[in-house]
């Protein structure tokens, strides 16, 4: 089953939506689901053109489409657990805000908190993401526990911030502070990172890139041969300043 | 009259040792006070009635008409926003969290812009820390880090640290070691025992670097951080470790640097290190007289310290995305409300420029740069001053401001209430 | 003149004798009495379990520390949250709720009164305007002297008349109700970062030891005539072996109060461990009660943990130290300057760790092996143990054998051999639980006197009734009935004004704070006392003329007069 929302045109088309009700499984009811613009509470056919293509009797096979400017819609995804969502343009934060299976594809930018606190499932970013992406909340232990974040262009700072499971790929660059407090999973890098892996307890990162203002609490201790990216990699236990037992390889050169 | 043991509303030290000479409805001469004090008492010219814009400039109303207005812009917006807080009391505060509540708005605080980033990162990590009393009696080392209280705290010093007698420091200039971390030679590290010259940006990295020593892994720093040579920050590290107590005071040359709230959570985790070796402490120097009230309130009562979202008819809480910054820069908010402060002033220039395009009201006792950007402005009393009520002081120790002298204006929490009333149909929070 | 009539309503008052009567209780503004006119509101109890409103002696609901919990804890304050509906505010908070969270959840749960544990005197204004925000509670204040430099050169100079005189000058300054001691010296100590490991040792520089602090106080206290005993967190908490300490701190302690305990022991279970290091611990419940069980003069609380997340939040700031270094979670501290202390960590106690499994036994051991209910009471010392929603399942452990057999086939390996918990046949019944939750902590804090704890002519109509039907309920195996009962009472009154019913809150509050004015005699004043006024000038960093608490702050005080010194 496929359900196309379209987003209609706002007479205040800066005030945020939220939009958590937007997961497949909802769905299966029909369309008649509660959205919140600002803090009045709307149906989604308010503030979308809805169009439902097919029929499905399980939720792992109904796939949700936005399409229009869904660039100030948070929360899309939330607890989501199967099925698929694709969003044409842009989204707003929290987008795949607890995931715990199925799949995201963002074909614009995603605003900031993407994936946070995910559990499973995978989220396909194309382009770039802005900070906190899959990250956790404010005063939790973890952030991201388990699935699966890529992104294609850029992030933003904080990427991965307390990553504690599952697997973040960023093909361009960071921002500040990737990997920050991270204590388990892995983080990839492909492009350039900033002060990458302040904190770290543990966990793994490997940069590609230039990394800059490379923190000295870290100690080189190894090179190690990465054969799915065919290079030699200086490796760095770290953050000492934390008793970190975490692995950062960095391609060489090195940090600037 | 004189008035003695009176209050200083205006900066986070929030000393009450002051002595007013009051004549009828004003303040002659101010005893004890640093020039900001003076400056509040004394120069304290106010807007003399409620105004609100026409087309070709201002025209007076009366509370009531500015009141029912205001109640008006509130009342069926759909992202309204109640900003600032920080310059009154306690009663204020409340009543502004109970209007969001009513009118599902964001409420936020000046932390916002100064030391909210202090308190993300004693959400990480907590905040070891004590009154100030306690630094006053026992304090032999004293750090002042990304902040120039010369200039923004004066008394500071003379009250609580360098100067302050204290029980256990009774000599203080010669017991008391000062040390000053900056990017460039301020005021205060003229007169330090010791000045760290660190690079700008170089806060987190130094403060990692410290943390290795003090756990005995100095081997594998290199030889300079930040343009700190490595036996500077061994010499530093040493003089903390051997301390009978030390206190850490800081500003916002921590929390705005690059990287903010992860800068003071680093010298958190030093402190918490350094309390494996001996006591530490550490301490935010708070910018206004009561944004620490404005905290605690919205805390006991939300279970958030500032940026609470009641959109969703529950308190939500996320700094950069409830934030009033961040809110008026997105362009999300379609009415606001601002008490007690001075965004126009102090808020990035996208962000203070949105609170013209909506309406805005301020109730405050002056007028200031927001006032240019609004639609009413209601003036009232200034806490402290002709109002009298609850503050938090920098390290949480609640004071009483007092009414020195009555300048016939309305308290804004009396302002507030009625405009929950009307919000509410008639009945008070 | 409003009435009210509760009818058809099984009673058990312990303080007036009454184990289960059906009665009806009428209700005029606000009090009980004899009847009522017919224009009276009822309410039909249909015989469900009436007991006066529940009392907690000790609990951290309202303050500084308390604060800190919440502004430090997004993530609990996230979890549990509430919308906004009726009257009633948003709450946040599971384990730290907001004030409006405490006062809701308690009220659902059917309590009308709560002391709260620890009050800094220099932060007093914090706790009341805190107290203030709580509304369906009456609330008392603990106040904190266990640092207090004053006391402390009193108590080196052997000068129970001029403790007594600062202590009086203090809860009259700050509107506090008793005497709070927290690890007494210990946090004085910690000023500097460190403690003290026994009764006998010296505070530095103060060079008084924990056992005079004590004894001085007690005798202090008496001579105020303070209605509530000295309140003691003893030293050495939470630390493997510290029974012995206990049991010191036990034999210091002389009978001097004919109507009440001479020393309220709290949170007993964090001070009764055996052993001596973390591998070894044991339970010496057995010591405990049998030093409680030998001396009317002591009161305890149980200090009961549950498996859960929560908050540890006291004024033993040492203690929370060696926490934050144990289990590496986010720890905040607080020292008040020549006052006390506190620090603040989250922690979790887990069924997988035996020294937790050893603590929750020895709760239940505490309460079970002391013969008398009004010797131990019914806490967690909230949040500490266990946030207080808990309490019904501590009532439920109680009166089951069973559910304790359940919960014990699930625990470590090892806590059978370290406690006795699984041996111990006794069942609570419903008259104990009454004492234990109420009719005990208004005897220990002196509040029958105010109309508190009982439902006699003349009381405060704070009433609860419990959907439990004790005529064809059986806690002994139907203990889950127990605990739904106990969470949410069909009618919470507080004086006379039904404020929750079914879990919801109707109405707005307006809770009185009590305080005590011990009137000392003019030549033992401290505001006559230069050295005193000195201590202000120089040491303090406010001023004594900014100190009190002003009258503001108690929109509804209610102050309680005792002639001292006579």
């Amino acid at each position: 089953m496929r359900v196309i929302l379209e987003s209609k045109v706002r007479s205040k088309p800066n005030l945020p939506i939220e939009a958590e009700a937007i997961i497949p499984r909802n769905f299966l009811k029909g369309t008649d689901l509660v959205v919140f613009e600002g803090n009045k509470e709307r149906t989604l056919s308010d503030l979308f053109w809805i169009f439902v293509e097919g029929t499905a009797v399980s939720p792992e096979n109904i796939e949700v489409v936005l399409k229009g400017d869904t660039s100030r819609i948070k929360r899309v995804g939330e607890y989501m657990d199967t099925g698929s969502i694709m969003i044409s343009g842009d989204i707003g934060m929290h987008c795949g805000n607890f995931m715990s299976g199925g799949t995201i594809e963002i074909l614009g930018n995603a605003d900031a908190w993407l994936g946070r606190e995910m559990r499973g499932g995978t989220i396909l970013c194309r382009g770039n993401a802005g900070h906190y992406c899959a990250t956790g909340y404010r005063g939790e232990k973890k952030g991201m526990q388990g699935g699966r974040v890529e992104v294609f262009g850029n992030t933003g700072d904080f990427c991965a911030e307390y990553l504690a499971g599952g697997e973040v790929q960023v093909h361009g660059s960071t921002g500040d502070f990737p990997g920050v407090e991270m204590r388990g999973g892995q983080l990839i890098i492909e492009g350039d990172a900033t002060r990458p892996c302040a904190n770290m307890k543990d966990g793994t990162c490997v940069i590609l890139g230039r990394v800059y203002e490379m923190l000295p609490t870290f100690e080189k201790i190894d090179r190690r041969v990465l054969p799915e990216w065919k290079i030699m990699a200086d490796v760095y236990k770290g953050d000492v300043a934390n008793r970190g037992k975490g692995t950062l390889m960095i391609k060489p050169p090195g940090p600037v | 009259m004189i008035v003695s043991d009176v209050v200083c509303p205006f900066c986070g030290c929030l000393c009450d040792d002051l002595e007013l000479d009051v004549e009828g409805d004003r303040i002659m001469h101010v005893q004890n006070g640093c020039s900001l004090a003076e400056s509040t008492f004394m120069h304290d010219t106010r807007l003399p009635a409620p105004i609100r814009r026409t087309t070709t400039g201002w025209e007076n109303i009366s509370y009531d008409e500015a009141i029912k207005e205001t109640a008006d812009i509130l009342k069926d917006a759909d992202r309204p926003l109640l900003y600032g807080w920080s310059s009154t009391h306690g009663e204020a505060q409340s009543v502004g969290v109970h209007i969001a509540e009513l009118i599902g708005a964001v409420i936020d605080n000046t932390s916002t812009v100064c030391h909210g980033p202090s308190i993300l990162a004693i959400q990480e990590v907590g905040h070891p820390g004590c009154t100030l009393g306690q630094v006053k009696n026992r304090a032999d080392v004293i750090i002042y880090w990304g902040c120039n209280p010369i200039e923004a705290h004066p008394r500071h010093m003379s009250r609580y640290t360098t100067f302050a007698t204290g029980f256990f420091v009774p000599d203080a200039q010669r017991e008391r070691m000062v040390i000053v971390v900056d990017t460039r030679r301020n005021d205060t590290a003229n007169i330090a025992d010791e000045f760290v010259h660190m690079e700008p940006g170089g806060d987190y990295a130094v403060l990692s670097a410290l943390r290795a020593i003090v756990r005995g892994k100095e081997s594998i720093l290199p030889k300079k951080v930040a343009g700190i040579s490595k036996e500077q920050l061994i010499r530093i590290a040493g003089i903390c470790t051997n301390a009978k107590f030390g206190a850490i005071f800081f500003g916002l040359g921590l929390t705005m640097s690059r990287g903010k709230y992860k800068n003071v959570r680093n010298a958190i985790e030093l402190t918490d290190e350094l309390n494996r070796h001996t006591k530490f402490v550490i301490s935010p120097m708070r910018g206004h007289g009561n944004v620490y009230g404005s905290n605690e309130v919205f805390t006991w009562m939300t279970g958030y310290p500032f940026a609470v979202d009641f959109a969703r008819g529950i308190a939500f809480y996320n700094p950069g995305e409830t934030t009033a910054v961040d809110i008026l820069r997105r362009e999300e908010c379609d009415a606001a409300l601002i008490v007690a402060s001075d965004p126009g002033a102090n808020f990035p220039r996208d962000a203070a420029a949105h609170l013209a395009k909506i309406p805005t009201v301020v109730i405050d006792p002056h007028v200031n740069a927001t006032t240019a950007l609004s639609h009413i402005h209601i003036p009232c009393t200034a806490a402290g001053i002709d109002a009298a009520g609850t503050a938090y002081r920098m390290d949480g120790v609640p004071i009483r401001l007092k009414k020195v002298i009555e300048r016939g204006y309305p308290d804004d929490a009396e302002i507030l209430k009625k405009i929950y009333d009307r919000l509410n149909g008639g009945t008070g929070p | 003149m409003t009435e009210l009539l509760v009818k058809n309503a099984c009673v058990i008052d312990p303080i007036r004798g009454i184990n289960g009567e059906i009665m009806d209780i009428a209700i005029r503004d606000g009090r009980i009495v004899e009847s009522v006119s017919d224009r009276a509101e009822s309410i039909d109890a249909q015989r469900c379990l009436t007991l006066p409103g529940g009392i907690d002696s000790h609990t951290h609901v309202c303050g500084t520390k308390v604060n800190f919990g919440r502004y430090m804890s997004p993530e609990d304050m996230r979890a549990g949250r509430t919308q906004r509906r009726g009257r009633m505010h948003v709450t946040s908070g599971y384990y730290v709720p907001t004030t409006f969270g405490n006062s809701y959840r308690y009220s659902a749960m059917g309590y009308t009164t709560l002391l709260e544990g620890a009050m800094a005197p220099l932060e007093a204004r914090h706790t009341h305007e805190e107290f203030t925000a709580t509304p369906h509670q009456d609330m008392l204040a603990n106040t904190l002297f266990d640092g207090n430099w004053a006391v402390m050169d009193a108590v080196r100079e052997k000068n129970i008349n001029k403790a007594a005189a600062i202590v009086g000058w203090t809860l009259n300054a700050v509107k506090g109700y008793g005497i709070k001691l927290t690890n007494p010296g210990g946090t004085e100590a910690w000023g500097w970062g460190e403690d003290l490991t026994g009764i006998h040792e010296h505070v530095p520089h103060f060079e008084v030891t924990p056992a005079e602090i004590i004894t001085t106080m007690i005798q202090a206290n008496e001579l105020l005539k303070l209605p509530h005993s000295v309140h003691l967190h003893c030293n050495n908490l939470g630390k493997p072996g510290n029974y012995q300490t206990t049991l010191d701190t036990f034999e210091l302690v002389p009978d001097l109060n004919p109507d009440r305990q001479t020393l309220y022991a709290t949170h007993v279970q964090f001070h009764a461990y055996g052993g001596g290091t973390w591998r070894n611990i044991c339970s010496k419940a057995e010591e405990i009660t049998r030093s409680v069980n030998s001396k009317p003069q002591i009161v305890m609380d149980m200090g009961q943990i549950m498996f859960c997340r929560t908050m540890t939040m006291t004024a033993d700031g040492p203690m929370e130290f060696n926490l934050h270094c144990l289990h590496h979670n986010k720890w905040s501290n607080h020292d008040v300057e020549l006052e006390t202390g506190s620090g603040i960590i989250p922690v979790t106690y887990s069924k997988k760790s035996a020294v937790n499994c050893i603590m929750w036994a020895i709760g239940l051991e505490l309460a079970l092996l002391t013969k008398s209910p009004w010797q131990c009471l019914l806490e967690t010392d909230n949040p500490n143990g266990a946030p207080f929603v808990k309490y019904p399942e501590v009532i439920g452990l109680l009166m089951s054998k069973r559910y304790r057999d359940e919960e014990c086939a699930t625990l470590h390996a090892d806590t059978e051999k370290r406690t006795s918990l699984c041996a111990l046949e006794r069942e609570m019944d419903w008259h104990d639980i009454a004492v234990m939750t109420r009719a005990g902590q208004a005897k220990a804090l002196g509040i029958i006197s105010q109309g508190k704890g009982h439902l006699g002519i003349g009381a405060e109509a704070d009433i609860a009734v419990y959907p439990i039907r004790t005529d064809s309920v059986d806690p002994a195996r139907e203990y889950r009935k127990v605990v739904e009962g106990f969470q949410k009472t069909r009618y919470t009154i507080k004086r006379g004004r039904v404020v929750s019913r079914d879990g919801e809150i109707i109405v707005d509050g307006a809770n009185a704070t009590f305080w005590v004015n011990a009137k000392v005699p003019e030549d033992l004043r401290m505001e006559n006392d230069p050295e005193f006024i000195k201590r202000f000038e120089q040491f303090y960093t406010v001023r004594m003329s900014n100190y009190p608490v002003q009258d503001v702050y108690l929109p509804r005080g209610r102050c309680i007069e005792t002639e001292a010194f006579t």
